[in-house]
């Protein structure tokens, strides 16, 4: 490490450890607000996308189409700057006070117009994704199932909800997670709208005492971490599909097969 | 089994065209209660489109189908949902929910669609799969059963509301020989229970033993329509003629054309 002394002391103690702490404690507060709101709209955008009626249908189409085709930088400015001064001033009032009891570990304020317009941006963001995604799985079911259910007296909700939808969650429940995962780290473009989240703190470590590289590096490590624990938690908490019970493979058994596989080959 | 006085179901006169393909040319049937009507046919004939117009799977063109005496060409909505509560309907692919043990197979549309509570529910599909041989499978998920097993398990099904009619499409082509022999069995159970039963088929042995009348459907026109004494031994329409011809020396027919 060519005239580079690293110190990472210096970004992982005094005021700047607690500032790295803060904002990876608000990556993980907005990582959760967003994705809640983030399934809420993708029900709903998912029921106006594949309603029976082609205006509703349409609606569901320009909206999806909007948020994804436009960067999440520009709507998160969009939301901060444009929207909320939008709101009646009563409201901006209200948020924008400080509230004790909407103060999180350490220190994280989430009653606030960066943590709303994060949360909401990435949450509408990610809907039309994950609404695309649950589309895809819904297109890929046997039409038999669909039939099944209507012979049986299911209207077209009932049928989504009781027969279509558990089956297409279980098939994309991968890509869902992905985009659950490309929603934490999006989070980072939050910053630009002063939310004081991981990246905003690092970027803080390295005015503040030009610790630059140690501060990515433990930024980006977090990162890696809250990206690899959330990605276990979500796939072991999805549905999977019941194709192959029961001779489910444990993981260490499909690994296993993986490399048995590729040792054939 | 009688065509008499009131028919369980009648086609007036039912057409049905997708796009300009005529698909059912002015069908006219009447099937009695706890009859079983044997159709066959060619591929393309129309005979899946035909019982697949009785439960709406597919819309009517024109025409009028009257279930018990009620008009249902113009049901839709909830009288639609309800109608087809009343006919139960058996597919070639057996299409039961790959999400659901077989027990909640046969007990979701009596939860769901008929309010059962579930515990009843359970009960009654329990019976069902009882039988049709298949007690011991209920919590068994459709891609643990056998394909006899799962047609036995979607008969279950089609029988939790307790029809008057069940549809059967084709409900042994996707089977293994040796599993067609369980399905026919459970399904010939039917019409002693007074239900009527549609099979589309092309299990001959089937048609001869259990039907009480066969139709043979070509080009969206029943041609043919029949007792299976009749219609075995004496075929009247030279494509009928034409038609067993093949199925009993498929080969000799390839040969001549």
């Amino acid at each position: 490490m060519n005239g580079i002394a690293l110190d990472f002391a210096g970004v992982l103690t005094g005021l700047p450890g607690k500032w790295l702490l803060s904002g990876f404690l608000m990556t993980i507060y907005v990582t959760i607000a967003g994705s809640v709101l983030a399934t809420i709209l993708a029900v709903l955008l998912l029921g106006l996308r594949i309603a029976p009626s082609a205006p509703v249908r349409f609606v569901g189409i320009a909206i999806i189409e909007v948020f994804r085709n436009t960067p999440i930088l520009v709507q998160f400015l969009f939301w901060y700057f444009a929207a909320f001064s939008l709101l009646p001033s009563s409201v901006r009032i209200f948020i924008s006070t400080d509230h004790a009891w909407a103060v999180l570990p350490v220190n994280n304020l989430i009653l606030s117009p960066e943590f709303l317009s994060a949360a909401w941006g990435l949450g509408l963001f990610t809907a039309a994704f994950l609404a695309e995604e649950l589309r895809a799985g819904l297109n890929a079911m046997p039409r038999g199932q669909r039939e099944a259910a209507i012979s049986q007296g299911f209207g077209h909700w009932a049928t989504l909800r009781l027969v279509l939808l558990p089956q297409a969650l279980a098939n994309s429940w991968q890509p869902l997670v992905t985009q659950y995962l490309n929603l934490m780290k999006l989070s980072s473009l939050a910053s630009a709208i002063s939310l004081a989240e991981l990246t905003y703190q690092v970027r803080n470590i390295e005015s503040y005492n030009a610790h630059t590289f140690e501060a990515f590096a433990v930024g980006t490590a977090l990162y890696l971490l809250l990206g690899l624990v959330l990605g276990q938690i979500l796939t072991r908490l999805g549905p999977r599909p019941h194709t192959n019970r029961p001779a489910r493979p444990t993981p260490s058994e499909a690994a296993a097969k993986v490399v048995g596989a590729s040792s054939d080959a | 089994m009688s065509t008499s006085a009131s028919p369980l179901i009648e086609l007036q006169n039912v057409h049905k065209w997708h796009g300009d393909l005529h698909v059912i040319d002015g069908i006219d049937l009447k099937v009695g209660r706890g009859e079983a009507l044997a159709i066959i046919g060619p591929s393309g004939s129309g005979k899946s489109t035909l019982i697949r117009l009785i439960n709406r799977l597919e819309t009517i063109s024109s025409g009028e189908i009257i279930i018990d005496g009620v008009p249902t060409a113009g049901f839709t909505g909830r009288a639609l949902r309800e109608l087809r509560t009343e006919i139960g309907f058996v597919f070639q692919q057996f299409n039961l929910y790959g999400h659901l043990n077989a027990l909640d197979n046969v007990s979701l549309a009596l939860r769901k669609v008929r309010g059962v509570p579930k515990a009843q529910a359970s009960e009654r599909a329990r019976d069902l799969l009882d039988r049709v041989g298949l007690a011991s499978k209920a919590h068994h998920f459709p891609s643990q059963l056998s394909g006899g097993q799962q047609q036995r398990v979607a008969i279950a099904r089609a029988l939790a509301t307790e029809p008057k009619i069940v549809l059967f499409d084709e409900p042994t082509s996707a089977l293994d020989p040796e599993m067609t022999g369980e399905v026919l069995s459970v399904i010939r159970e039917l019409p002693k229970a007074g239900i009527s039963i549609l099979v589309v088929t092309h299990e001959m042995s089937f048609a001869r033993d259990v039907a009480d009348r066969v139709a043979f459907t070509d080009g969206g026109k029943i041609l043919e329509l029949e007792p299976p004494e009749v219609f075995f031994s004496t075929p009247k329409h030279p494509r009928t003629q034409r038609f067993l011809q093949q199925l009993l020396s498929p080969l000799s027919v390839v040969g001549a054309a």
